[in-house]
C-alpha cells in the first residue's frame, strides 16, 4: 500500500465505523483496509466504541405486531423449506456440541493450570440459587451455566461434557465483563467438599470466552468460575459468578 | 425439558447455529432477545414508531434470509443484529423515506414509551445505556455532535460538513477523535 493511498484513507476510519461514508467511499475504504494492516488495526481498536453506540439507546418495547408479522413470514418460509422446528433441533445441538468441544480441545494445552491436583475447601452455602439445564445428543452433554445476575447481568454460557467424562469438558461464555489487566477468570471443579483449581481464562472485548476444563470429571458435582488476581488462586477468593451443576 | 425450553437456555451463538439450520423457534428466541434493542435503535434514528417497525421487520427478515452469512469470529450476535438494523435505518433515511423525523434527544422521545415494569435484563440494559450515554456526553461537544449526526442521524460526513460549515477533513478527524475518546471512557467504565 502506498503512503499516498494510506493517507487518503486513514482519516476515514471513524466515518466508516459510524456509517458516514457514501457507498463508493465505503467500498474504496474496504478495498484499502484489506491490504493495509495499519487501517485494519485502527478499525479493530476503535470498533468497540462504535459498537457501543446502539447500546446507548434506552430500550423500548416494540409493538406486538412486529413479532407476530415477522414470525408469520418466517414460519411460512421455514415450512416451505421443510425446516420445521424440532425435527432438526437435536441434530443442530449435536453440531454445536461437537464444534465447541473440538475448539476447546485445541485450546486445552494452552489453558492447563500449573496447580493441577491441588484442592481446597469452599463454603458450599454461598452457592445457593444456581442450577444447570442439560441437553443431550446421545454422546456429549451440553449443560447451561447459571450466572450471579447481580454481577454479570445478561451473560450466558454452556459446558460441553463429552461422553467420556475423563476427557474433561469445554466451557464457553458470552457477555462476560472484560477484566482489568491484573485480574483473570478462574475455573474450579467441585467434588464433594473439595474445590480443585483449574484453568485461567479471559474474555475478549465482545465478552466471549472459551476454556478447557481438563481432568476427570467423574464424581464432580459442579464447575465454577470466580474472578481472581492475575495468576490465579489456590482457593476461590469469593462467591462464584458462574456455576454449572454436573 | 421440552425442546423449546432447552433452546431458551442456549447462548446467542448457539441459538444462531439453530437459526442457520432453519429453526423458526430459535429465530423467535433471537427476536425476543434482540428485537427490543433493534426497534429502539431504529426508533432513535427515525423518530417514528411505524417506520421503526418497518425497519426492524426488514432487518430481521434480512437476518433470517441471510442467516448463513453470520460468522461468530466477527463479533457477537447482538452487534451483528444491531449493525444490520443500523444499515437499514441509514438506507431509509438516505432514501428520504422519513421526512418528518424527530431530531430531539433520545430521552425526550423514548421516555413516553418506556415500559412501566422492567425485567432484570431490561433494567440491566437500561443501566448499560445510561453508562454509555454518559461516556458519550463527556466527549467534547464538537466530537459528540458529529458522532450523533452520523450514527443516529444517518448523515454522511459530507452532509455534516455542509451542515456545520466546516471542511470534510475536520469532520472525519472529529469522528475519529471522538471514537478514540469514547473507547477510553468506556474502558474506564468497564474497569
Amino acid at each position: 500500500v502506498s503512503v499516498e493511498q494510506h493517507e487518503i484513507h486513514e482519516q476515514s476510519v471513524g466515518a466508516y465505523l459510524l456509517g458516514a461514508l457514501s457507498d463508493v467511499e465505503r467500498h474504496a475504504f474496504e478495498g484499502h483496509a484489506e491490504e493495509c494492516h495499519v487501517c485494519r488495526d485502527e478499525l479493530e481498536r476503535l470498533r468497540p466504541a462504535a459498537d457501543a453506540l446502539p447500546r446507548s439507546v434506552t430500550p423500548v418495547r416494540p409493538p406486538p405486531s412486529l413479532k407476530s408479522s415477522l414470525m408469520e413470514t418466517v414460519e411460512s418460509e421455514a415450512r416451505e423449506a421443510g425446516g420445521r422446528a424440532g425435527s432438526r433441533t437435536g441434530r443442530a445441538l449435536g453440531s454445536v456440541s461437537s464444534r465447541v468441544a473440538a475448539f476447546g480441545r485445541s485450546l486445552a494445552p494452552r489453558r492447563a493450570l500449573v496447580w493441577a491436583g491441588a484442592s481446597v475447601a469452599l463454603l458450599v452455602g454461598a452457592l445457593g440459587g444456581y442450577a444447570g439445564t442439560q441437553l443431550s445428543d446421545g454422546g456429549s452433554r451440553t449443560l447451561a451455566a447459571r450466572f450471579d445476575s447481580d454481577r454479570v447481568a445478561g451473560a450466558s454460557g454452556s459446558l460441553v461434557v463429552p461422553e467420556d467424562s475423563k476427557a474433561g469438558a469445554t466451557l464457553r461464555v458470552h457477555g462476560m465483563p472484560s477484566l482489568p489487566p491484573h485480574e483473570t477468570y478462574q475455573v474450579w471443579l467441585r467434588r464433594g467438599g473439595e474445590t480443585i483449581p483449574k484453568a485461567l481464562f479471559g474474555v475478549g472485548e465482545d465478552g466471549n470466552g472459551l476454556t478447557a476444563v481438563d481432568g476427570d470429571l467423574a464424581g464432580a458435582d459442579a464447575v465454577l468460575v470466580t474472578r481472581e488476581p492475575m495468576g490465579g488462586a489456590r482457593s476461590p477468593s469469593g462467591k462464584p459468578i458462574l456455576q454449572v451443576s454436573l | 425439558l421440552k425442546r423449546n425450553d432447552e433452546i431458551q437456555t442456549l447462548a446467542d451463538e448457539e441459538v444462531m447455529t439453530l437459526v442457520q439450520e432453519g429453526n423458526p423457534r430459535a429465530f423467535e428466541l433471537l427476536f425476543d432477545r434482540h428485537g427490543g434493542a433493534a426497534f429502539s435503535l431504529a426508533y432513535r434514528m427515525v423518530g417514528n414508531r411505524v417506520t421503526a417497525e418497518d425497519i426492524s421487520q426488514e432487518a430481521f427478515l434480512s437476518i433470517w434470509r441471510s442467516r448463513l452469512r453470520y460468522q461468530p469470529a466477527r463479533g457477537s450476535v447482538r452487534t451483528w443484529v444491531l449493525g444490520i438494523v443500523h444499515h437499514r435505518a441509514i438506507d431509509a433515511l438516505r432514501r428520504n423515506l422519513v421526512h418528518e423525523r424527530r431530531r430531539a434527544s433520545a430521552e425526550g422521545i423514548e421516555d413516553r414509551h418506556e415500559a412501566a415494569e422492567l425485567t432484570d435484563v431490561e433494567a440491566a440494559r437500561r443501566e448499560e445505556a445510561r453508562t454509555i450515554r454518559t461516556a458519550l456526553e463527556s466527549l467534547p461537544q464538537d466530537q459528540c455532535r458529529v458522532i450523533e449526526l452520523a450514527y443516529f442521524g444517518g448523515f454522511s460526513h459530507s452532509q455534516i460538513a455542509d451542515m456545520l460549515e466546516m471542511p470534510m477533513g475536520t469532520v472525519k478527524g472529529r469522528m475519529r477523535l471522538g471514537l478514540e475518546k469514547l473507547r477510553k471512557e468506556l474502558e474506564v467504565e468497564i474497569a
